[in-house]
């Protein structure tokens, strides 16, 4: 297996923490606005989401109902191949005339024809890259828990405007904080100035107790 | 609804009211009652603001109800804004309380000869209309507020703000929400202008001592309603998505799909999108004490709608919707939700449409009126609207006046109201429906994706290059035959994806009416309502050459996709060959 990305030569700062399950919604301005995975790339969208994620494959059929690659909607996710640098944005169907027309193989697909990811031949180089992930709506308290706890890449500044702007009920829900595997005080830390001079941050959380994918909904 | 009343606002000695029997119009509602009206009653070259215009004000076949979802109000006349037909609508308490007294269609004719201002107030011993010049230039909140003091918080209030007394050709007419605030609005195409000059200001309308309309079947009535709502709580879209986060769900997605029109059409992708989310709105709206889940009126089981508090806790309006997020937000380059709630309380209070208002907004923007991004700046050009200045009245008039008094080229209207916020170069579909529509460019005309299920037009390929104009035609139809049921559009989507809740929405409307209702009877009003409009437009003078789209749309591409809207004029002008 190659590397397909050059790593960037700055490790990024590990930042790890525990937080109460309802605690996901704190986290959507990093979900919905986009988070990078390193993945094996050259694969389907499908093989991404359930063989490489392990999101079961009902709820990726029946729950991700409208999915973009590149900013083209996806409408087969089988023979839709994922390459390195891509961003594959996740939703549940959209109301409307447009979110009809947006949702996968949906009825309405012409109207966006022109938009629609194309099947391509093209070689894609199989390896090790970088994928960024979008998640909207409901997905982001769906799925976010399960990216969150494999662990996400996201840029230091992002980072830092979210424990900024969180409230101090949030900051003081964490538990088990460590960075770089030392333990910390997030508060302290964020008044410290860690993230300057920083490019990325990983950051995995955990949830107390864990979340699930609904299976209610399948 | 077994008659029809009509206020001759021009009589001799002042308004009179004839109350007559519905006669040729029964078994109409919403918008197949308002258009068919209008083609019908009103000279296709009259001018929209005088005597011989007329403002019909209908009530859905189903409401009044105890049906779900019923409470969609329709006003017709000949638009000011576009020239053409002109059908608004609007949830709000209105359409069943109205529904409730016993009234088809109220019609608001002729024209004062003096310039008092007028209310009218319906209960079940009749109407009376009394001139009330203390309610002059007082907008919506306002005058809402001064009525309640009046007739009390058990009634339902229409009224117009100081942009429909001034006739600026955007303004709309507010209907209260359960909570009395005046937050619905019949937005688009200056309805709020003809009210405004018949010379009324507020229709109270007071069901007190009445009932809920009887179905002629109401065991089968029941069970249908039951079905119809489980069907909308089980759907994805109806039972999940809009209830949590309301229309503004769309704005990640079109964002995503680079068909958010940015900056006055420029880019289809907006960096701060997802500031403006539905996501990040509901988030802070359940913060701040309001709510992320409301509905617009009693018996809405959706509940798309929601109420955005300050960072104090107070509120500042009902939750901005999805076209008004854009037309203040990524249109005009703002990423601020506390910015986009202030313009919406001030298009509410003043009475003008959220989409036109902030599409001029942003064409003034492109016109270097102000810098695209300025937050303060947007807010004191709508106040000046509100304070009636000439910029102001310019600006309320909307994108396609306000384009042209500052020389603007790229100005994103179809006969001159102003395109939603869905870019047609990604999305050509749309594009369709927006050049046709006997209404002018409006995303609600070809908005009842169930055309698949009614088999309008039989099946269509859609893998066929004229597939786009098929599928616009058959939306088109659907939507006119939904918008008469009065049931909010938002139930398309499960009657799209599940029979049993389509042939649950067809049971109710036949046990209602101890009729049996098919999917062919939907297809016909359809037909039968855009015919109607589209022969009132033709003999208005519209010809092919107005069903197109403005030529930037065919010149300039877009990005992240680089395209431009390519369906042929041929291709447009087929759309209505039925
Ligand atoms: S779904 Fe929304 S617009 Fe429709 S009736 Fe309910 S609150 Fe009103």
């Amino acid at each position: 297996m190659t590397h397909a990305t050059e790593p960037d030569s700055s490790p990024p700062l590990r930042l790890r923490f525990r937080v109460p399950a309802e605690g996901v919604v704190a986290f959507s301005p990093l979900l919905q606005a986009g988070f990078f995975v390193t993945a094996r790339v050259g694969c389907s969208v499908k093989t991404l989401l359930s063989g490489q994620f392990g999101i079961d494959e009902e709820y990726v059929t029946r729950r991700i109902t409208t999915m973009f690659l590149d900013s083209k909607p996806v409408d087969k996710m089988e023979s839709t191949l994922v390459r390195d640098g891509a961003t594959l944005a996740l939703s549940c169907a959209m109301p409307g005339l447009v979110g009809a027309t947006l949702r996968r193989g949906g009825f309405y697909a012409p109207f966006r024809a022109g938009i629609s990811c194309k099947e391509d031949d093209s070689p894609t180089r199989a390896g090790i890259g970088t994928v960024r992930i979008k998640l909207f709506n409901l997905l982001m308290g769906e799925l976010g828990p399960l990216f969150l706890g494999r662990g996400i890449i996201v840029t230091a500044s992002a980072m830092e405007e979210l424990l900024l702007s969180s409230g101090d009920l949030f900051m003081t829900s964490c538990s088990e904080v460590s960075v770089d595997a030392a333990p910390a005080e997030l508060t302290a830390l964020v008044k410290s100035g860690i993230f300057k001079g920083r490019k990325k941050v990983r950051l995995t959380v955990l949830f107390d107790p864990p979340v699930e994918i609904p299976e209610d909904d399948l | 609804m077994e008659k029809i009343a009509r206020i001759n606002m021009g009589a001799a000695g002042g308004p009179e009211v004839t109350v007559t029997e519905v006669g040729e119009y029964a078994g109409l509602g919403g918008r197949a009652m308002t258009s068919i009206i209008i083609a019908t009653e009103v000279h296709p070259l009259a001018h929209p603001l005088g005597a011989e215009n007329k403002l019909v004000i209908a009530p859905g076949m189903l409401s009044g109800t105890a049906g779900a979802m019923t409470g969609r109000l329709s006003v017709g006349c000949k638009s000011p804004l576009t020239g053409t037909i002109k059908e608004s609508n609007a949830g709000g308490q209105a359409a069943q309380v109205m529904a409730r007294l016993g009234y088809a269609a109220v019609i608001l004719e002729g024209k004062p000869t003096t310039d008092d201002l007028y209310k009218i107030h319906i209960n079940k011993d009749g109407i009376t209309i009394t001139v009330d010049n203390s309610l002059r230039l007082m907008d919506n909140y306002p005058v809402i507020a001064k009525l309640r003091g009046e007739y009390g918080d058990k009634v339902a209030y229409m009224t117009i703000g100081s942009a429909g007394e001034r006739k600026l050709l955007t303004a709309s007419i507010a209907c209260t929400d359960p909570e009395l605030r005046p937050t619905r609005h019949c937005g688009r195409g200056g309805v709020g202008a003809v009210m405004g000059a018949k010379g009324i200001k507020a229709i109270i309308l007071d069901d007190a001592g009445l009932k809920m309309r009887p179905p002629k079947d109401p065991e089968r009535y029941r069970d249908a309603n039951r079905k119809f709502v489980e069907g909308l709580r089980k759907h994805p879209v109806t039972g999940e998505g809009l209830p949590a986060y309301g229309t503004n769900i769309l704005t990640n997605i079109l964002n995503e799909a680079g068909g958010y029109p940015t900056r006055n059409f420029k880019s289809g992708v907006y960096e701060g999108g997802s500031k403006l989310s539905g996501e990040a709105q509901a988030e802070l709206e359940i913060k701040r004490g309001g709510k992320a889940t409301h509905g617009c009126h009693r018996g809405c089981v959706i509940q798309c709608s929601g109420i955005y508090n300050d960072a104090q806790g107070n509120y500042v309006t009902k939750q901005p919707e999805y076209e008004t997020v854009w037309s203040h937000g990524g249109h005009c380059g703002i990423d601020d939700l506390d910015t986009v709630a202030r313009l919406d309380y001030l298009d509410d209070n003043i009475g003008v449409d959220t989409i036109d208002m902030g599409v001029a907004i942003g064409v003034a923007m492109d016109a270097g009126v102000i810098p695209f991004g300025d937050k303060e700046g947007a807010i004191r050009l709508v106040e000046e609207v509100g304070k009636g200045t000439p910029l102001g009245r310019i600006l309320g008039c909307g994108a396609a006046i306000t384009g042209k008094v500052f020389g603007v080229e790229r100005v994103p209207v179809v006969k001159d109201q102003a395109l939603p916020a869905y870019d047609p170069r990604p999305i050509q579909g749309i594009g369709v429906t927006y050049a046709t529509t006997t209404q002018g460019a409006d995303h609600t005309a070809g908005y009842a994706i169930a055309t698949n299920i009614l088999k309008v037009g039989g099946d269509v390929d859609p893998l066929k290059t004229e597939g786009q104009v098929e599928l616009s035609r058959n939306l088109q139809i659907a939507t006119a035959a939904i918008d008469s049921t009065g049931m909010c559009l938002f139930i398309a989507f499960a009657i799209m994806d599940q029979p049993e809740t389509f042939q649950a929405l067809l049971d109710m409307l036949g046990s209602f009416y101890g009729i049996t209702m098919t999917g062919d009877d939907v297809v016909a009003l359809g037909k039968k309502v855009l015919s109607a409009e589209r022969d009132f437009n033709k003999r208005a003078g519209f010809t092919a050459a107005h069903d197109r789209l403005p030529r930037f749309f065919y010149t300039e591409a877009i990005e992240p996709h680089n395209q431009v809207f390519g369906i042929t004029d041929e291709e447009l002008d087929s759309v209505f060959n039925w």
